[in-house]
């Protein structure tokens, strides 16, 4: 039961530089047992500026709640319209935290750009995606952890 | 235009069905078509236990502040056991164990969103690259 992703970076920006590739496969914390729960592969359409949880760490949704600070990670991808438009030039904000405080920035996603990363599956660190406009942009997200 | 891509390729037995996804993106500047990340920073270092240590930091009004950089990390280290948390403005995101990754829109939304790494656990090497549109200099 693996669960694996491999990353591939190029780049033309330095001489020389021969990109990267790396393959990672998700185990639970401090062992080399694989994970074994996930959230499933989701798609959630926003259309407005408001900040939302995509993930609630503590959410009954997720069936299994995750255990804190072990070993969680989330992959996030905006897809743009979702009807085959991605836009550069607009963006979700990723964030960790909690809508009703103040999330942690973590970063932009424009029209198409993924990420993947590590997070804590505490309660009060959930994955907040904020947009930044009211134009609808689809988001594609999964999470796979330990309870 | 320089050009600068990422992608990746996640597969998953753990539903009845195999979850496979691959996509790339080109890193561009922030909020243009037209013009790629054009700088970067990489490098390889050892994170001593003890302390949060920036890996990557800002300048007040740093041109780097609200853009669309990207970070790679990896914990290159092969003891299971070993794990550094990985800090933005003092907030603990998550745990990169030994040989896991990391790939991150950095907004750098403010002058102390600084990307920090604490290691739990011995010393953990750690390799990263910052793909950027410029970052202010320090004269010397």
């Amino acid at each position: 039961m693996a669960t694996k992703a491999t990353i591939t970076l190029s780049s033309d920006i330095m001489p020389n530089y021969g990109g990267y590739s790396k393959e990672m496969t998700m185990t639970k914390a401090g062992a080399l047992t694989d994970i074994e729960e996930t959230t499933g592969f989701s798609r959630r359409k926003l259309a407005a500026t408001t900040a939302v949880d995509l993930i609630t760490m503590a959410d009954a949704s997720l069936l299994l709640e995750t255990a804190d600070s072990t070993s969680a990670k989330v992959y996030v991808q905006n897809v743009g319209d979702g009807k085959g438009t991605i836009d550069k030039s607009t963006y979700v904000t990723i964030s960790i935290g909690d809508t009703g405080g103040t999330p942690q920035p973590i970063g932009r996603l424009y029209g198409g750009d993924w990420l993947l990363m590590p997070v804590t599956g505490a309660d009060n660190k959930d994955v907040v995606a904020t947009p930044s406009t009211n134009d609808a942009v689809v988001l594609e997200y999964v999470m796979f952890f330990e309870v | 235009m320089a050009t600068t891509t990422a992608a990746i390729s996640l597969t998953s037995d753990l539903l009845s069905d195999a979850l496979s996804v691959s996509t790339t993106t080109t890193c561009m500047k922030a909020g243009t078509t037209a013009d790629g990340l054009d700088q970067m920073d990489t490098g390889y270092i050892e994170i001593p236990t003890g302390d949060v240590y920036d890996i990557l930091s800002l300048q007040t009004s740093d041109t780097q502040i609200d853009k669309a950089n990207k970070v790679y990390i990896c914990n290159e280290s092969t003891d299971e056991t070993y794990y550094v948390s990985v800090t933005v403005k003092a907030e603990v995101i998550g745990r990169l164990y030994a040989g896991d990754w990391m790939f991150i829109p950095w907004g750098a939304e403010h002058a102390d969103s600084d990307i920090g790494l604490e290691s739990s656990t011995g010393t953990n090497k750690i390799t990263y690259t910052l793909f950027h549109e410029g970052r202010t200099l320090l004269a010397s």
